[in-house]
């Protein structure tokens, strides 16, 4: 995953999911840059421009200002989320799934949806199986599955043959950053319903 | 006998150090790109610009091309590149990356969001979450001095130098390597993994 967004192979859902991991992780930040020098050094064919190329481009440059400094986060939003909500997590305008669980859409691409969920202390998503991929980022709070427990930074891939019921942990609400490549599949049938209703 | 003397004048010397000539000749000095964008970050230096533009916008191009660009498009996605780099000299840090490195996330993610017309997720550099204590290993990014890295990527293995490749010039994610090369995913993810740790060692090595 981290190869594939440093060389820019990776779709916009995993780009997504990763760029925010490396808000959490400097090590799979390091990891990203030594990938990209190889990318800086693999940067050696020549194409020729056209003869007026550089004239062309020169008369341009008065025409371009120079790119404003990102405006900074007060509640700690991850940059790659700011750029995409416009905002901070605490401005996101949460649509409920029911009393303890609940999601903000943030883009859809063929397949692939990304989203924000917010489940309350205690609050669970209802079992369910995936057709293909779903990454789950903690960006806040956390939660507890068949799997494992989760905290902030952490990241979860569901392969199609896992069947979990993740549950957000007592304390602040748990907020995932979630990217599925394919509908999910739930168990019983009011969460399946649900699912159906909101498009999960 | 005076051949003698000098058989034995020659032997008390130390013995002449090995230099590989043409490693060095390989890569002699570049000329420093990371002080032309400091100029265009800080004069906005024309004469600097058009060094860059010189030496990065066919290499942009030529990237583009490899990854399946018509001509005509990798030009002009290459001229938006130098523009770009007009555009955020003042965000280049040489601390974090070399000018090759900035070059290279520049084209492609124009090449994302003009040719493949996605949006491509980021991180700002300066964003306050991810500034953490920078350990030896954070630091392989700092490298100015990409000769290591080229000489470990001319050295690898065939079959790493191809997942690689396919990474950087086929616009291919793991799953896709593993069909174009009919191997298990498993084998795609082990080579390119082997292929990072020597690039890494390489980079470790010059610190």
């Amino acid at each position: 995953m981290l190869l594939d967004y440093a060389s820019g192979a990776a779709d916009e859902g995993v780009s997504l999911i990763v760029a925010t991991h490396l808000c959490f992780c400097p090590s799979c930040r390091a990891l990203v840059a030594l990938a990209e020098s190889v990318g800086g050094a693999l940067l050696d064919d020549v194409a020729p421009m056209r003869g007026d190329a550089l004239v062309n481009a020169l008369a341009r440059l008065d025409n371009v200002a120079p790119e404003p400094k990102a405006e900074a986060s007060r509640d700690g939003t991850p940059s790659s989320l700011r750029h995409l909500l416009g905002g901070d997590l605490s401005g996101v305008r949460w649509r409920a799934m029911g009393p303890k669980l609940a999601f903000a859409n943030l883009f859809r691409r063929g397949q692939t949806r990304a989203r924000l969920l917010k489940g309350m202390p205690g609050g669970d998503t209802g079992s369910h199986g995936h057709h293909a991929f779903e990454y789950t980022l903690v960006l806040q709070g956390g939660f507890i599955d068949e799997t494992g427990s989760y905290g902030p930074g952490d990241l979860q891939v569901a392969t199609p043959d896992i069947v979990h019921n993740p549950v957000a942990d007592p304390g602040e609400p748990c907020i995932n950053l979630a990217v599925t490549t394919a509908p999910l599949r739930f168990d019983r049938f009011i969460p399946r319903l649900a699912a159906k209703t909101f498009g999960f | 006998m005076g051949h003698a003397v000098a058989a034995t004048k020659f032997s008390s010397r130390p013995l002449p150090r090995f230099r590989p000539c043409v490693v060095r000749l390989m890569h002699a000095p570049a000329p420093d790109h990371s002080a032309l964008i400091a100029r265009v970050a800080q004069d906005r230096d024309r004469t600097a610009f058009a060094a860059l533009f010189a030496h990065f916008a066919p290499r942009v191009k030529a990237y583009l091309i490899r990854l399946g660009a018509a001509p005509n498009l990798a030009e002009d996605v290459a001229q938006e590149a130098m523009l770009s780099l007009w555009r955020k000299a003042h965000l280049f840090d040489p601390a974090k990356a070399s000018a090759p490195t900035w070059v290279f996330t520049i084209a492609r993610n124009l090449r994302i969001d003009q040719i493949r017309r996605e949006k491509r997720p980021q991180i700002d550099p300066d964003d306050p979450l991810c500034e953490a204590p920078r350990s030896a290993y954070d630091g392989l990014a700092w490298s100015q001095n990409e000769a290591p890295l080229r000489l470990a990527l001319a050295a690898l293995p065939p079959e790493q130098a191809k997942v690689i490749e396919l990474s950087f010039f086929g616009d291919c994610a793991h799953s896709e390597i593993a069909a174009k090369l009919d191997i298990p995913l498993g084998t795609v993810k082990s080579r390119l993994r082997l292929a990072m740790a020597r690039l890494r060692d390489a980079m470790v090595d010059q610190l």
